[in-house]
């Protein structure tokens, strides 16, 4: 198992990626690099989300106020007015409020069940708009606040202090919380799967998918139910902190009900219950509406940005997209990307191995189940017959 | 590492005292006591909603009890939450399967739930500690999928199994929580008899190489009379009759709960 070949084989493609990602800042104008870490962002929080709502069957339609927390505290505990903490303390403590709110939380999201907690949560979105509209001398009211640049022992990530040019291309803003939404990323990627591996996760499904089973094995129902919610909430607050870092200064009409809804369709496009494909869907659902504005012009029946004229702004045509979008995946593949990646991958592997003399290669564990299922129903059917 | 060795120690009697359960004015258990003793296979049987699953389901801590006790040792079971029954290793399997997504290794995985202790912290983090529980529990559950005969599904998705093979996979998730108390709700339903030969087996074998307590529920006489140590006979929430199979086989009775004058034992024999 733990050759070095075969380790290389499966985490080849992901080490690739990884090299891929952190290339990209040397090619790309600050518009793309710009949409690559809204991505991130959003990627972040959605893992939090599937954590909750794909894994542990807890519908949450509050994540956008945890976003807010996360984006907000950051601002404030960095900033003037405010504590006016270094950037780097005030991220994490971002991060762990998020959490204390989720787990100020959790006496209802530890009791309430799937939609229920869906509806109980959506009082959370109001409650912190509200809070966010009128609470000025900490949220800066309805015209909100600039964020404070993150700063990591002398270095800023900002367009100079220090100034910086590697390999020819200048490092702006953007180049740097490019590797900064890289590292973080890394972080959630790396902490949901082994949550997911592990204890907690396999807990969590057998919530999903029976309360009675989970409880009689030893699971303990509301804990797990509230502590699903607190990490969900983590993830949204670094996800907000990421985000205010990017957009440089934090309004409250961002953090509205359409952000949570905008996290579910990521995750239900993505595929529920995996970090791959919350990913993707981040990725899909934050890209498409900033492209399509880019290239408004070159879209037939989409008016370019303040011409007004008859026909839909490219705002509106995004979301008429994904809206399609999320029909199309939910009618052709209601496991969403993930599934409908694995399921070619699947396609492809078994091929070679019903043909050719590669039968013996790269084909480990799930493909061998499925061919077993497959050649056992005979021996099955003759079990039947007594 | 943490195996501890429960079932070798005897396990403690589990002691039912007049456990009254009422529905909205349904009666649905009325006073039943009985007592299973350590290391015996004891079962439950009666007509169809005699009260059979309401009591497992106040065994393992789903129901509370409106009146009357069950305690394993000095243990309360009637005070606890399911989950505390669990770690205090009582397992149970249920009359419709219950099974969660996954392959059958992430089902009984789920059975080590109340034996290893990583928390969200060190299984995000991946500590090596949480590592090592992961890996040593994988090995006893494969174990135990191994002596169930479910060694070659191991990684096999439940969901693509026969009825049969999950069922066993039920057992053994159920295993896999080191029990000394062992509740069976109709372990052979539903089967053929093929399969229904070899779970009897199975169950045999476990009985007699963990000497747990077994509290079975079923409709299978030929099941009951072969396995069960002793019976109680259950007939509209009240317990009719308790003895060997030989002597609840003649209980007049228990003749009349079943279809009034054909016998149970005869029925199955």
């Amino acid at each position: 198992m733990s050759d070095p070949r075969t380790l290389l084989l499966k985490r080849g493609p992901l080490l690739l990626v990884a090299l891929l990602l952190c290339a990209l800042p040397f090619y790309l104008d600050a518009f793309w690099l710009r949409i690559g870490l809204f991505s991130m962002a959003a990627a972040i929080g959605a893992v939090g989300l599937g954590l909750l709502s794909g894994t542990a069957g807890q519908l949450s339609l509050g994540h956008a106020f945890f976003l807010a927390v996360g984006a907000y505290g950051y601002v404030w505990l960095a900033g003037e007015p405010g504590p006016g903490l270094p950037p780097a303390v005030a991220l994490v403590l971002a991060v762990l409020l998020a959490g204390a709110a989720g787990g100020l939380f959790s006496p209802v999201a530890g009791r309430v069940k799937g939609i229920y907690l869906g509806v109980a949560t959506l009082a959370l979105v109001f409650l912190g708009h509200h809070v966010l509209l009128t609470a000025d001398s900490v949220t800066g009211g309805f015209n909100g606040r600039s964020v404070p640049p993150l700063e990591l022992g002398g270095f800023t990530f900002a367009e100079s202090d220090p100034e910086l040019t590697v390999l020819g291309v200048p490092f702006g803003a953007e180049e740097r919380l490019w590797y900064l939404g890289l590292v973080l990323f890394a972080v959630t990627w790396f902490t949901a799967r082994g949550l997911l591996r592990g204890r907690p996760g396999r807990a969590l499904v057998a919530l999903r998918d029976s309360e009675t089973a989970a409880s009689v094995m030893g699971v303990h129902v509301a804990r797990y139910r509230s502590a699903a919610f607190v990490v969900s909430s983590m993830y949204a607050g670094l996800a907000g902190a990421l985000l205010a870092l990017s957009f440089r200064r934090v309004v409250p009409d961002y953090f509205s009900l359409a952000l949570s809804v905008d996290y579910l369709a990521m995750i239900v496009i993505g595929g529920l219950g995996s970090v791959a494909g919350a990913t993707a869907g981040a990725v899909f659902v934050t890209a498409l509406p900033l492209l399509m504005t880019r290239y408004a012009d070159q879209l037939p029946l989409v008016a370019t940005p303040g011409s007004g004229g008859g026909s839909i702004g490219p705002t509106e045509a995004s979301r008429y997209l994904y809206g399609a979008a999320i029909v199309l995946i939910l009618l052709f593949a209601p496991d969403g990307l993930h599934g409908l990646a694995r399921r070619t991958r699947a396609r492809l592997s078994r091929r070679p191995s019903v043909t050719g003399p590669h039968g013996s290669g790269p084909s480990p564990a799930p493909e061998r189940a499925g061919s077993d299922a497959a050649s056992d129903t005979p021996a099955r059917a003759k079990e039947h017959t007594p | 590492m943490s195996t501890p060795a429960a079932p070798a120690a005897a396990p403690p009697p589990l002691d039912v005292r007049g456990v009254t359960v009422r529905f909205a004015g349904l009666l649905a258990l009325d006073d039943v006591s009985f007592t299973v003793a350590p290391g015996t296979v004891h079962a439950v049987i009666g007509p169809n909603g005699a009260g059979k699953s309401t009591c497992f389901n106040v065994l393992s801590g789903l129901y509370r009890p409106s009146a009357g006790t069950v305690r394993l040792g000095a243990a309360e079971l009637t005070r606890l939450a399911p989950h505390r029954i669990a770690a205090l290793g009582v397992a149970r399997t249920f009359q419709n399967i219950v099974t969660t997504q996954g392959t059958v290794a992430d089902n009984l995985m789920l059975g080590r739930h109340a034996l290893s202790h990583a928390g969200f912290a060190a299984s995000a983090l991946r500590l090596p500690r949480a590592l090592r529980e992961q890996r040593a529990h994988l090995a006893k559950a494969r174990e135990i999928a191994e002596l169930i005969g479910l060694g070659a599904h191991f990684d096999s998705p439940v969901a693509l199994l026969s009825y049969g093979d999950r069922k066993r996979v039920e057992l053994a998730r159920a295993l896999c929580l080191e029990p000394r108390v062992l509740l069976l709700d109709e372990p052979v339903a539903g089967m053929n008899a093929a399969e229904r030969t070899r779970m009897t087996g199975v169950i045999e074998e476990i009985r007699a190489e963990l000497g747990l307590s077994v509290v079975l529920v079923e409709h299978d006489m030929g099941l009951v009379m072969r396995l069960a140590d002793e019976v109680t006979v259950l007939d509209f929430g009240r317990a009719i009759a308790h003895g060997t199979p030989d002597e609840v086989r003649r209980d007049p009775e228990v003749l009349r709960a079943y279809l009034g004058t054909a016998g149970a034992g005869e029925d199955a024999a």
